[in-house]
């Protein structure tokens, strides 16, 4: 062989190794997102599964101090926890009071409510008996599930032998049902994780974003179109784009810091809020939207102002008539995924209060509120076993809105973009 | 008669200067052809006339230049009712990424030419027959101007500069684009569109300056180095440099 054939040999087997390295690194991103994904989604699934008890309610109106006929008002405002409590005691007839206790706490605290709301379903139930459906305790649920070993010794358990004995019964009785969890999502937060739904993180998440989307999207067009088409090229707008490119690279506990410096000691904004939350976002928000802005202002050929221009438009025409809409699908792409980066932030909003117990849902900015990538730190603090499933399904969500949005942000790219030869 | 007259112009880049001491002549009705070497200030010439130079930062331009008596480099000239005045079609075709029909209509809507859609359905027709278009597009003036081939989007960058019945068209290289066809399509029409309008031509094709223009003038290194009647400078040039660059010794 010549020198010229080993040199050739040398080349190919050069440019076989870099393919060899670029799918190897390739495959190692996708073990560990596969590893990653199987996780959440082993874990998360059985959140969305639900753990119901089956038992029969005699709408007994004596223990409920209902008179003949009563309204429905009366029906509304009567009280039911004596009721409800009957209704557990008599899963166990020869249950003694310490039995009876614990047949309680095999479901949920809202038990009596679930009862009152089956009643208000259907008035003429009174005085019959009807088989309701209630919340299982997250403890039996998380057994139920699987998640919770029932083989350990009694006081290592959350689960007392007693209540698994009445839980064995019920098995064997098709008492126990497993339905689609729709209460997480349309629960607020709640102590106990049998309740606790994403409700109240979803709508302050949505309010978060709305809010950062209104402040950040027209400051940062305007001062991305006044940077790139009027500004003079000099020192000073130099400076202010080496500022902004730094301003994206500022950590985001920094803009927390802001937000709780500013916004909450100065103008007093209330505590917890999404109003607050959201300004904090979009002080992170702005230089992405800028930067995208400015690079799709920046895509439009020269020759596109040219032409405006030299048929008598003045330079405001010529941005508002023709750049300007021509740049707009990279502008709102680029928005949506800064959008998609604020809805994933966790530290800022904890600085501003977002981290607090809110067992309401929010129905303005203005009121306190929970986020979803808050929810899941807050959950995955608790020590409960129950929440352990929570935080996975919540980052399900929270990975589907993001999914949603970055999928969005291509499809606006692709299909609204001016394709230039 | 003179439509167009350059004195002493200079033109520099930042500290480079690119035109020096341009004296021009330019006759209404008839086609004048500025040829010349690549870099030697063709186009910087050409857009002084609109003054499209003002867009670039670095651009200084000094001088005058009267056009009907009135000197555009002026601060007191508007260039907004300049440029409506003196059309120019760029060497790539750039019609805007719209219809056909809005491509058109851009120019007299932002001037504020027409009163209602009949008369501009009518400005849009008439330009586009103008630019001897009309009968190509005239089932789809609801298409998008950039699906057409090459040499109809420079005949329909044509129509959008007369639609604003400019005086003067500036054309800078407008047939570089285009394959023989579509360029011999663009001459004749050329010659038809002198009638109306002061035609200005950058060309780098010799055979297009003998065959559209009426006056030819020659760049060199940023001077102007012969002006004069087409016929003159092609066949009996006076300076020795036009006759080395018509001959293809150089250039
Ligand atoms: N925007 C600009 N910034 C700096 N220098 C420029 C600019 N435009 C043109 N020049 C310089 O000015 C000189 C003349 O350029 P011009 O474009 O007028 O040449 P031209 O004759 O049109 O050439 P061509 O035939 O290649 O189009 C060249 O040396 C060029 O480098
Ligand atoms: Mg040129």
């Amino acid at each position: 062989m010549n020198r010229k054939e080993i040199f050739l040999k040398k080349r190919y087997n050069s440019e076989k190794r870099f393919k060899l390295y670029g799918k190897l690194a390739i495959s190692f991103a996708l073990i560990f997102l596969c590893i990653f994904l199987y996780k959440i989604f082993s874990t998360g699934f059985s959140a969305f599964q639900k753990t119901l008890i089956k038992v029969d309610v005699t709408y007994n109106s004596e223990l409920l101090f209902l008179d003949e006929n009563p309204s429905l008002d009366d029906i509304k405002n009567a009280d039911y926890y004596d009721l409800a409590l009957e209704t557990m005691a008599n899963l166990d007839l020869n249950a003694d009071e310490d039995q009876q206790n614990e047949l309680k706490r095999m479901v949920s605290y809202i038990f009596d409510t679930e009862i009152k709301n089956h009643l208000l379903k259907n008035p003429d139930l009174l005085g019959k008996t009807s088989s309701v459906l209630l919340t299982a305790s997250d403890d039996l649920d998380q057994i139920f599930k699987g998640n919770y070993p029932r083989d350990i010794p009694e006081d290592l358990r959350r689960v007392s032998d007693y209540q698994l004995t009445v839980y064995d019964k019920l098995i064997k009785d098709e008492k126990i049902i497993s339905k689609f969890n729709f209460s997480f999502f349309t629960r607020a937060d709640s102590r106990e994780a049998e309740l606790a739904g994403i409700a109240s993180a979803v709508v302050g998440s949505f309010f978060t974003i709305l809010v950062c989307l209104f402040i950040s999207f027209p400051v940062a067009v305007l001062a991305a179109i006044y940077l790139e088409e009027f500004a003079p090229k000099n020192k000073i707008t130099d400076f202010i784009e080496v500022n902004i490119n730094n301003l994206a690279a500022v950590p985001s506990i920094v803009f927390g810091l802001l937000g709780l410096g500013i916004l909450l000691a100065v103008f007093h904004l209330p505590r917890s809020t999404s109003l607050v939350g959201g300004i904090t976002l979009s002080l992170m928000t702005l230089p992405t939207i800028i930067i995208a802005a400015r690079a799709s202002l920046k895509a439009v050929p020269p020759s596109i102002r040219e032409a405006a221009l030299a048929m008598g438009a003045s330079r405001m025409q010529t941005t508002m008539h023709h750049t300007v809409p021509l740049s707009m699908p990279g502008t709102l792409s680029g928005t949506i995924i800064g959008l998609a980066q604020a809805l994933g932030e966790t530290a800022p909003l904890i600085l501003i209060g977002m981290v607090a117990f809110i067992n309401t849902i929010p129905m303005s900015p203005m009121d306190p509120s929970a986020s979803l990538p808050v929810q899941v730190y807050l959950w995955a603090e608790s020590a409960e076993r129950g929440f352990v499933e929570k935080v996975s399904a919540c980052i399900m969500v929270l990975l589907g809105f993001l999914i949603l949005m970055n999928l969005l942000a291509q499809i606006v790219r692709h299909k609204f973009e001016t394709k230039w030869s | 008669m003179k439509k167009i007259n350059a004195k002493n112009v200079n033109v520099s880049y930042g500290s480079k200067q690119a035109l020096f001491d341009i004296n021009i002549d330019i006759e209404q009705n008839e086609v004048t052809a500025l040829i010349g070497p690549s870099g030697c200030g063709k186009s910087t010439f050409l857009r002084c006339l609109n003054r499209m130079n003002d867009v670039i930062d670095i651009c200084k331009v000094t001088g005058e230049i009267f056009i009907n008596d009135f000197n555009i480099l002026d601060k007191k000239c508007d260039v907004v009712r300049l440029r409506e005045k003196i059309g120019m079609v760029f060497q790539k075709p750039n019609p805007f990424p719209k219809t056909i029909y809005e491509n058109i209509a851009y120019g007299p809507t932002i001037h504020g030419m027409t009163q209602s859609k009949e008369e501009m359905d009518e400005v849009v027709e008439l330009s586009l027959k103008k630019a001897a278009l009309w009968n190509e597009v005239k089932d789809r003036l609801h298409e998008v101007g950039t699906g057409l081939s090459g040499g109809q989007q420079q005949r329909l960058c044509i129509a959008r500069a007369i639609s604003v019945s400019p005086e003067v068209i500036l054309m800078d290289e407008p047939c570089s684009a285009l394959d023989p066809i579509a360029t011999a399509q663009i001459e004749e029409l050329i010659d038809e569109l002198k009638n109306e309008h002061t035609i200005i031509i950058v060309t780098h094709s010799m055979a297009q300056a003998a065959r559209v223009s009426q006056n030819t003038g020659f760049f060199h290194l940023g001077n102007l180095i012969e002006f004069g009647s087409t016929d003159k400078i092609f066949k009996n040039p006076e300076n020795q440099k036009t006759q080395d660059y018509i001959t293809g010794r150089f250039g």
